[in-house]
């Protein structure tokens, strides 16, 4: 089966100077969950948002399904991009708005721009909005404003609104960085649900090495724009957590009892961490 | 205090060498200072003389006589369309119609003129520059100069009135409405980007949600300032209540032109209240 996403020789130079990244060469094939992990600053916003060329690459290759993005007109690339879902670690939803019209701007891709102005949500999009917003568990908030929710809850509606293009690869650029650890689970886990149940392919860059060994099948690591692993999650021992973070680095631990948020140099798990199902058995999680 | 620098063998701050009693710098910016008000106060020769204490309370107290003829029709030449309630109806909506027609054309173009939607390439960077640059003359312009200026247009009367504060509305409205839109968080543009939309449907998707009630804000303050800014047009020309108020000035009706003033000062904190209570609504 060819690989949903492959990048060929990648290299992002901003017009600053800065190689954002150097030489990216890697393929994604479907059904996988990859992680991005690495130090801030070493490529990892700038290779998800290559991929739907939310960012334009200087050089390389990108290939979504049979499909080269890199070279796609602004029609292709529109089509490209509403099959490939989005969240962020800001969430960027408008955040006036309601719940519900944040969720159904998810189908501007499918809708002509008439429609979008003059035209009301067809039944399909506003039954497609409300089942999605009933699967991450808010569909009680559809007509709250959406600063009214709290980070996690607003990321949820970040996933509900991606679910809504019908993807079969969703992007997500640090998309727990801004909730604490337990909300980061939950929200984690809608991740892992899509793309277990779903079978959608999930791109997810990370802070914490104790996620990614919990959710993804695969990490990549970043280090100065080129891949400097790429292997099964648990491959990841202290030399090569030094090679990747840096000798400083020290792994800290996300779970109960831990201040959210990485500190400059270090992020990652810890050991006692390490079994994260306990750790959200602990956390009254959902077993989803 | 110089001693803790002294003392240390360190080099004395220049603040604190200076004696600011008897530092030169000091004494000579107060000179120049009383010398231009001196060099002002002949050349002006501001006379006073006219306005001995008893003149003034008599014309004052006089302007509190008012005068209610003005409220009706007052020979069989006149009309309601004379009296001096129908003048003031007239100036508010010379200051409604001011803000419309310059929100027409400012609400378009604010949007040429937003640094972060128009950045990208060199022809609309370019078209970025020329209107904020058209936004900065048309401000620079006093209202009363534009409207004397339109006086050999359209001749004295509403349509220079209207269009002279228009003029320079445009220029006020088009700069806050651009600085809304450069306001706005970037984030939801990049994520309705992300879903495929294009460019219009991002813009309405995620750019309008934001703007609309900084936009209502704005037009709502600039309502209320061309309602204050109307019944001045008058003076030179510009149609409104502010002749009324200037020719009974001159033929010295102070009965008559207390009961403008009254009714120009209720009008504008009426707009103010107004105003106010709709913007605090909308944060």
């Amino acid at each position: 089966m060819p690989p949903i996403v492959s990048i060929k020789d990648l290299v992002k130079v901003f017009p600053s100077g800065t190689r954002a990244l150097d030489g990216v060469t890697l393929d994604v094939q479907r059904g996988e969950f990859v992680v991005l992990i690495g130090l801030s600053g070493s490529g990892k916003s700038t290779l998800l948002r290559c991929v739907n060329r939310l960012v334009e690459p200087t050089s390389g290759v990108v290939v979504f399904d049979g499909i080269d993005v890199t070279a796609a007109d602004r029609t292709a690339i529109r089509r490209v991009r509403r099959r490939i879902g989005m969240i962020f670690q800001q969430f960027n939803l408008v955040r006036r708005s309601s719940v519900f019209s944040n969720v159904l701007a998810g189908r501007l891709g499918y809708r002509s721009t008439w429609r979008t102005i003059a035209g009301r949500p067809s039944t399909g999009d506003v039954a497609a909005a409300f089942e999605n917003l009933g699967r991450v568990g808010i569909a009680d908030r559809a007509f709250s404003r959406a600063d009214a929710l709290s980070g996690g809850q607003q990321q949820r509606v970040g996933i509900a609104r991606a679910l809504m293009q019908k993807p079969e690869l969703m992007l997500a650029d640090e998309p727990v960085a801004s909730l604490d650890p337990a909300t980061s689970h939950s929200v984690m886990k809608y991740l892992e649900e899509i793309n277990k149940k779903d079978g959608i392919t999930v791109i997810c860059s990370l802070h914490f090495l104790s996620l990614a060994r919990r959710y993804g099948t695969r990490v990549i690591a970043l280090k100065g724009g080129r891949v400097a692993f790429d292997g099964k999650p648990d491959a990841i021992d202290e030399r090569r957590f030094k090679e990747i973070y840096g000798e400083d680095a020290e792994e800290v631990e996300i779970g109960p009892g831990t201040g959210p948020g990485p500190s400059a140099a270090a992020a990652a798990a810890s050991a006692l961490a390490d079994d994260a199902s306990t750790a959200s058995a602990r956390l009254g999680l959902p077993d989803r | 205090m110089a001693d803790y620098f002294t003392s240390r063998g360190l080099p004395v701050p220049p603040e604190l060498q200076r004696n600011p009693l008897t530092d030169w710098r000091r004494l000579s910016l107060i000179a120049a200072v009383l010398l231009i008000l001196y060099i002002g106060l002949r050349i002006t020769a501001i006379d006073t003389g006219r306005a001995n204490p008893e003149y003034v309370i008599n014309r004052i107290s006089l302007l509190f006589h008012w005068d209610f003829s003005i409220m009706s029709p007052r020979d069989e030449f006149e009309t309601y369309q004379n009296t001096a309630w129908w003048k003031m109806i007239e100036t508010i909506f010379l200051g409604i119609m001011a803000t419309a027609f310059s929100m027409i054309i400012a609400l378009p173009l604010s949007f040429l003129g937003a640094r972060n939607i128009m950045t990208g390439n060199p022809i609309t960077a370019a078209i970025y520059a020329v209107v904020r640059l058209l936004f900065t003359i048309l401000r620079s312009i006093d209202v009363l100069i534009v409207v004397i200026v339109l006086l050999a247009i359209f001749g004295p009367g509403n349509a220079a009135g209207v269009f002279g504060l228009a003029f320079h509305n445009i220029g006020v409205m088009g700069k806050l409405y651009s600085e809304a839109i450069e306001g706005i968080d970037a984030g939801p543009l990049e994520a309705i980007t992300a879903t495929g939309a294009n460019r219009v449907q991002v813009i309405w998707a995620s750019v309008l949600p934001q703007i609309t009630n900084p936009f209502i804000s704005f037009t709502i303050y600039r309502l209320d300032t061309n309602v204050r800014l109307a019944p001045i047009l008058g003076l030179v020309g510009g149609g409104g209540i502010g002749l009324d108020l200037f020719q009974a000035i001159q033929i010295s009706q102070y009965g008559a032109a207390g009961l403008i003033i009254f009714m120009i000062v209720v009008t504008v904190a009426a707009m103010d209240f107004f105003s106010a209570q709709v913007r605090k609504r909308l944060v």
